[in-house]
């Protein structure tokens, strides 16, 4: 106790020294958050129908002045947003089935309205829309369909997609030339002889979450009897570094990420399962089509921190039903050189898909680890098919049901070399009126060969302090020890 | 003892506290509006013997439980406690209290050192604040610092010392490396270059708060317990050779708080085009003592095979040590082939240049020589669909040198003038990457000695692990390397309950 004194002491003259002699500028602004308690006192985890999007708000969250910044004119950005991409999605749906109307459906109704069967991803009617049960979570026996609405984008955004669109240029194979983009969507109005390129490069430029971006992730694994296996939690601190548009810097973040042509990085933090405690993994993403992501990884237990390959994107992260590249959905990078792949668009219509949560009520029931009161709508899709031409790859193909409207993607199917359906991604978005912005808020990964699957819920908000300082080398070992 | 006691049982209330505010789910804790993160494991493992010797026991011969919790609290947004405390206890004293064998070999004798781990640097291992004030890091308190980039051996990392008592058997990380008093501040200015992707000043200074040296494999049963080296010194003497014993040591330490323990280490950390590249200094002392005998006749005892065991008297001190190294690493991409599953290698150097280490000849003095130690690996991962379709096989080689650049005519007692070891690490997943399979092989070239560990870990929830593994051991000059560790072959399990 003695020594644990004295040492205190000497803490304290250490401390006091560096007070005096570090500046007090560049760390002043106040680091605002959450904690996971907040979250999972509005909303737990299993079996609670609270809409966590009202109870806990952005305006809440933010401060003040940083909500205003982040929120604009709803009428505006719908009417820019439908200017850019040519329609408003409630204009186009409604042709087919159009008998099923807005109201709620069960598993039971599937031979009364046989226009479900035609109206949704076929992976969903006949795997997913059932009761909870083995072998995997995220079945929903409910529906409730909803009115389609108009999604859009925050003013920033569109204004700079319909800035930059028409600079945007591919090469005779379809990939983007990276020094014709700068800002936006890059292919608001896909079309032409490479339409499948240009809605996966939009994917590639996504605008999910702000440009500085705090997330917390609540993630389940469970087996194929559904007993609950993992359970982690962690948060990722996320620099979108090109093509900003809602917070400054404006643009590319710094001279740096010009120069190198560095899109955007992140430090994910694991805080749970205790395995993983304190281990932090930290990527940097390039635009160079040939130029592979920088990875880092702070070991816990070693205490160390690790230069890890950025070519290692295939192997499954512990415990849940995903590889890197599958981080978000898809993370794939499109080369030209390195895992090429061949892009089709298959289909392009109507399908009856989970609606954006705008009061966050869904939830998971922890009896047959099901989805309940999940709102469906009609959406307008884009149904694209990647085939990898490597047959080392982990995946032979995928199949991405992409919104026309959003350019995000709702569900994800990955086939193995053999043909076989592998992994799925689904996930439900977040829509947040005020500011334009989508989040990931839940979503249920399953592995179909191992017969493992993870549900999740999400949380993310615009964290306008997240500089590099965050994402840095040093940053990594500020975590828990 | 007495103390200890009281000290396990307020560690045991403290668990059963964290226990009850702990959810089978993973989950935040709110004190005082701040997050408060509580974690911690409980094994029980089992070591079989497979020999029945002088220095070993066939059967159960260790039964280690450890409990450990950790902890982060936020006070402030900058400023953030870490704690972590651990028991550990070797049950196999309990469970073959009345066991001949056990009482014959002299393993009771050595219930002090290993049946329970009560004294404070054993159960309070980390308690530090970390200060984050803008570019700055500033890290107080009872902690951990690793230098390095090698895997299973130690060759810059030398600030922490190391708790090898139980040897190669399969103890936890947690109780492995001994945390210690120490000052950290870490400066990472803010930079825009397109080269120097990130830059860190790191200082640590040991102000010898508490001095805990490394605590080694020691001879002798009564001492070294069931990881005891076979160590026979030639006869004549009655039944042929004996053993050596347990030592009769005075070793010489710095005073607490003294300049002569004092130790600073300061290091260079940066991200040049995406190569991690250290620049290290270390001036301070070894974390084992140099030894010698003293001319005082040794105290004889008989062991159970018959043979004499021999106490001999030692003398020894904590010997400056100084070096200068650095390490690199990076992934090599050009080396990535699509057919071995397109990863490419990551290669990592580790080397350091000693000045005046000291050393123990064999003529029973001390001597003085720099040296030089590098190890260089790789880590790559490659896809063997054959026998493994969907994960990858993690391979890490590595190979070690150390030169003793001044190496006397008349020989050091642990070391040659050029010393040589290789490792190598296989490990993959199945089961959707539950069931982990690892094999490590540390071949110790100058000794011509093996070291083989094969292991299976499963991990039936985030919460329940199981392993299980085997150790062989095995060497062809007598009383090098690992050939003293011949008999200590052996069958493990261990039983894993995890929360948090």
């Amino acid at each position: 106790m003695k020594k644990a004194k004295t040492f205190a002491m000497m803490f304290g003259l250490f401390a006091l020294s560096l007070l005096v002699m570090i500046p007090s500028s560049g760390w002043a602004q106040k680091e605002y958050t959450i904690t996971f308690d907040q979250v999972e006192k509005q909303k737990a985890f299993f079996d609670d129908p609270r809409p966590l999007f009202k109870n806990l708000t952005m305006k809440q969250i933010l401060p003040p002045d940083v909500y205003a910044k982040m929120t604009y004119d709803v009428g505006a950005m719908k009417q820019a947003w439908s200017e850019l991409v040519g329609f408003k999605a409630p204009d186009i749906v409604g042709k087919i089935a159009p008998e099923i109307k807005p109201g709620k459906y069960t598993y039971q109704d599937k031979e009364k309205y046989p226009g479900l069967k035609q109206l949704m991803i076929p992976l969903h009617y006949d795997t997913f829309f059932k009761p909870g049960g083995p072998p995997h979570a995220g079945n929903f026996p409910e529906i409730e369909i909803i009115p389609t609405r108009q999604y859009y984008y925050a003013l920033p955004v569109a204004e700079a997609t319909k800035k930059h669109m028409a600079k945007v240029r591919m090469n005779d194979q379809g990939y983007l030339i990276p020094e014709t983009y700068e800002a936006g969507f890059p292919f608001p109005r896909p079309e032409g002889k490479f339409k499948a390129q240009q809605i996966m490069s939009n994917w590639d430029k996504r605008y999910l979450t702000w440009e500085n971006t705090l997330w917390f992730q609540h993630l389940m694994g469970a087996n194929k009897n559904l007993t609950i296996d993992f359970d982690s939690l962690a948060n990722s601190y996320a620099l979108r570094l090109q093509g900003r548009t809602m917070m400054t810097p404006y643009g590319w973040f710094d001279e740096r990420a010009r120069k190198l042509g560095e899109t955007r990085t992140f430090n994910f933090v694991n805080l749970a399962p205790r395995d993983q405690y304190g281990n932090v993994v930290n990527v940097v993403s390039y635009a160079d089509l040939d130029k592979v992501d920088q990875m880092m990884v702070y070991v816990n237990v070693l205490r160390r921190v690790r230069k890890l390959t950025g070519t290692d994107t295939q192997d499954q992260a512990v415990g849940q039903d995903i590889i890197f590249d599958d981080y978000e959905g898809f993370n794939r990078k499109f080369s030209p050189k390195r895992y090429v792949w061949k892009f089709e668009l298959i289909d392009e219509r109507e399908f009856l898909t989970p609606a954006y949560e705008q009061d966050g009520s869904a939830y998971y029931a922890r009896k047959g680890l099901e989805m309940r009161d999940i709102k469906f709508e009609r959406r307008p899709k884009y149904v694209v098919k990647i085939t990898q031409t490597d047959p080392n790859y982990v995946y032979s193909y995928s199949i991405l049901y992409i919104d026309k409207e959003t350019f995000i993607y709702d569900h994800i199917q990955n086939y193995d070399q053999k043909g076989r359906l592998y992994r799925t991604v689904d996930s439900t978005w977040s829509d947040i009126p005020e500011m334009g912005m989508h989040t990931l808020f839940q979503g249920s990964l399953r592995d179909h060969l191992d017969m493992h699957s993870n549900i999740t819920w999400n949380m993310s908000f615009p964290a306008t302090w997240i500089n590099r300082e965050h994402v840095n080398l040093q940053s990594m070992i500020k975590g828990v020890k | 003892m007495r103390k200890g006691r009281k000290r396990i049982l307020m560690f045991v209330v403290g668990l059963a506290m964290v226990l009850m505010v702990s959810s089978a789910m993973a989950k935040e804790i709110i004190l005082l509006e701040r997050p408060l993160n509580l974690l911690g494991y409980a094994t029980q493992g089992g070591a079989f013997g497979i020999h029945n010797e002088y220095d070993t026991e066939a059967g159960l011969q260790s039964a280690l439980m450890n409990v450990f919790i950790e902890g982060d609290y936020k006070i402030m947004d900058r400023l953030k406690f870490y704690g972590a405390g651990m028991l550990t206890v070797d049950w196999a004293y309990q469970i073959k209290a009345n066991d001949s064998s056990w009482h014959e070999k002299g393993f009771p004798k050595s219930n002090g050192r290993f049946n329970v781990d009560y004294k404070d640097w054993q159960t309070i291992k980390e308690a530090h604040l970390t200060w984050t004030p803008g570019d700055f890091m500033v890290r107080a308190g009872k902690q951990i610092v690793v230098w390095g980039e090698t895997d299973g051996f130690r060759l810059m990392d030398q600030i922490n010392p190391l708790d090898q008592r139980r040897g190669f058997a399969d103890v936890e990380f947690e109780s492995t490396i001994i945390p210690i008093w120490l000052m950290r501040l870490n400066y990472s200015p803010k930079l825009n270059s397109d080269w120097l992707l990130d830059l860190g000043f790191e200082f640590t200074f040991n102000p010898n708060a508490e001095f805990i040296p490394n605590q080694d494999i020691l001879p002798g049963n009564d001492m070294g317990g069931v990881w005891a080296p076979n160590v026979m010194i030639p006869g004549p003497f009655p039944m042929g050779e004996a053993h050596l014993g347990s030592l009769i040591s005075n070793i010489d330490q710095p005073n607490l708080w003294s300049h002569e323990g004092f130790e600073y280490a300061f290091r260079i950390k940066a991200n040049v085009l995406n190569t991690l590249i250290t620049l290290n200094y270390f001036y301070g002392l070894d974390n084992s003592p140099v030894t010698k005998n003293v001319l005082r006749f040794p105290i004889f005892s008989i062991a159970s095979d018959g043979k004499l065991i021999i106490h001999p008297f030692v003398e020894g001190k904590y010997p400056l040590f100084r070096f200068v190294g650095g390490t690199f690493s990076r992934d090599i991409t050009p080396l990535k082939a699509s057919f071995l599953g397109g990863v490419s290698p990551v290669i990592r150097f580790e080397g350091l240049y000693a000045f005046k280490s000291t050393f123990a000849s064999n003529i029973n003095t001390f001597f003085k020589s720099d040296e030089l130690r590098w190890a260089v690996g790789l880590d790559w991962k490659v896809k063997i669909p054959v026998l493994n379709a969907r994960s990858y096989f993690t391979v890490s080689p590595q190979f070690y040198h150390r030169a003793i650049t001044d190496y006397p005519s008349y020989g050091l007692s642990s070391v040659e003038k050029n010393n040589y070891m290789a490792t190598l690490l296989v490990k993959t997943a199945y089961l959707n990457a539950k069931l982990a399979p690892t094999f490590f092989w540390l071949r110790d070239i100058t000794n011509q000695a093996n070291f083989f560990k094969v292991e299976m870990l499963y991990d039936y929830t985030s919460n329940w692990r199981f392993t299980l593994g085997t150790l062989f051991l095995d060497g062809n000059r007598t009383g090098k390397g690992f050939e003293v560790f011949d008999n200590k072959d052996q069958v493990y399990f261990k039983i894993t309950y995890r929360w948090g």
